[in-house]
């Protein structure tokens, strides 16, 4: 799909007229800031430099509207350049692709844990003894190793999963999580995520590291789960759905079933399914729940001690916790 | 080698919402940072404020790490709602779509001057007056 990316440079007096005339034709309301600043040669402190002109962006599909919208934001900055300095307006096509894929070039090699390496499947990597490398290409679902989310929950796979045990991935992503308890000998795997590009990403996945014969995945979640729909919501997932048709999600309800629940997902998500996260695991089973952040850290503790499980760990990295459990 | 700051873009997206697509996309991917990563952050975090649309100052680092802070609501968004009306005059100078008083033209900047650059009260007073005129909303004595 194609865009038009309007931008103007203009000082900073002017930015909250500009952003309001942009966001009134851009795509989701959406405007984009290029804060001019000045670094620290050697940290990571800086400062805003309000002296320097500050470029204002906004983005349109490329489609019959497009003209009569930059006819629209033209006219505004002609007006608003009768009050203050305006320059010219700027229009660039953009392909989606372009900007899909341009994180690529710096994802790295990660060591995560004490064994854990994430190789992204375009660059090579030579594994030393312990090592447990995942080969992942995430494309567009969650779960490139980056995330603190993602990094707690692989911490706790090396300290809880243990070979056999039969494992669930809730909201799998790019399925990292289902693909690492594999690597560690958990078996069989349940890798479930309602939204279709991850359980494609998984796949992929699934298959570049050979654990196909151990990870089953599906489109679905758990019991109300199954109803949220794509995590992202917003017209854009149904594009997503739209572009990738599928029989929509399935929804399960094991009774007592896993030893081993890992759900990276959102702390509502985490509250709404607490009942359903207890029943599915055996007795003494390990629920490792990632995702939380700190201020709803409370809301989800409550919701598991209700429904059952007793919390044995805590993990928190930045603003983010990760919380185990144990069904007794 | 201590990390640099390589980028600091601000947003306007609406809470709870960001999504792959534009500005998002666009925006951060130049920057190298995953752009999955930062709309679970953003929508986590703005989760309890959906309807609004709620600015972010992310700064990029060397290592294509970020952090982000919000801020406080548009200027245009503060001044409708002071003004009682759903939408500016849309062009500049032309055509009066509401009035506000000197009191909430004062409580507006007070609000935003955190996120303004500006020096003073009396500055960021100056540039929400500028945005009210360019909405075609008036400044009432």
């Amino acid at each position: 799909m194609s865009w038009l990316e309007l931008s103007v440079e203009i000082d900073q007096e002017a930015v909250e007229s500009v952003s309001e005339l942009f966001a009134q034709v851009g795509y989701n309301s959406g405007v984009a800031i290029e804060q001019p600043f000045v670094g620290s040669p050697d940290g990571p402190e800086y400062t805003i430099d309000a002296a320097r002109p500050v470029v204002v962006r906004t983005y349109l599909p490329l489609d019959e509207h497009a003209e009569e919208a930059r006819a629209r934001i033209a006219q505004g900055l002609w007006a608003l350049g009768m009050m203050r300095p305006v320059g010219e307006l700027q229009v660039k096509q953009l392909e989606e692709e372009d900007w899909a894929n341009a994180w690529k070039a710096h994802y790295p090699i990660r060591r995560i844990g004490e064994r854990f390496v994430i190789v992204p499947s375009w660059l090579q990597y030579t594994s030393q003894a312990g090592d447990v490398v995942l080969n992942l290409d995430p494309g567009m679902a969650f779960g490139t190793g980056l995330h603190p989310t993602t990094q707690l929950c692989l911490l706790l796979l090396e300290r809880y999963a243990v070979p056999g045990q039969r494992t669930l991935d809730l909201g799998c992503g790019s399925g990292i999580l289902a693909i690492g308890a594999a690597k560690l000998g958990a078996q069989p795997v349940l890798a479930i995520d309602n939204d279709p590009i991850a359980v494609q990403a998984t796949r992929e996945n699934v298959e570049r590291n050979a654990v196909g014969e151990v990870v089953t995945t599906v489109e679905g979640s758990l019991g109300p789960g199954a109803e949220l729909g794509h995590w992202l919501g917003s017209d854009w997932a149904t594009k997503q759905r739209r572009a990738h048709p599928t029989a929509g999600p399935v929804a399960f309800d094991p009774d007592a079933e896993f030893d081993l629940i890992v759900a990276n997902i959102l702390a509502n998500v985490h509250v709404l399914l607490a009942p359903h996260l207890q029943r599915a695991l055996k007795s003494g089973g390990t629920l490792v729940t990632s995702g939380i952040i700190a201020d709803r850290e409370a809301d989800v503790a409550a919701a598991f001690a209700a429904a059952g499980l007793a919390q044995i760990e805590r993990l928190q990295e930045g603003d983010w916790v990760a919380l185990t459990h144990r069904r007794p | 080698m201590a990390k640099k700051v390589t980028a600091v873009v601000r947003l306007q997206l609406p809470a709870g919402k960001a999504n792959p697509a534009p500005p998002v996309g666009p925006a951060l991917g130049a920057t190298g940072i995953n752009i999955m990563g930062f709309c679970k952050e953003y929508n986590e975090r703005t989760s309890s404020q959906v309807g609004m649309i709620i600015p972010v100052e992310i700064t990029v680092f060397s290592d294509r790490s970020f952090t982000f802070v919000t801020r406080t609501p548009p200027a245009a968004d503060l001044l409708r709602k002071a003004a009682k009306i759903e939408k500016g005059s849309g062009t500049a100078g032309r055509g009066a779509a509401g009035s506000i008083t000197r009191e909430q033209l004062r409580e507006i900047a007070e609000t935003k001057l955190a996120d303004l650059n500006a020096v003073d009260v009396a500055g960021a007073e100056k540039i929400i007056a500028g945005t009210a005129r360019s909405m075609g909303i008036q400044v009432n004595e």
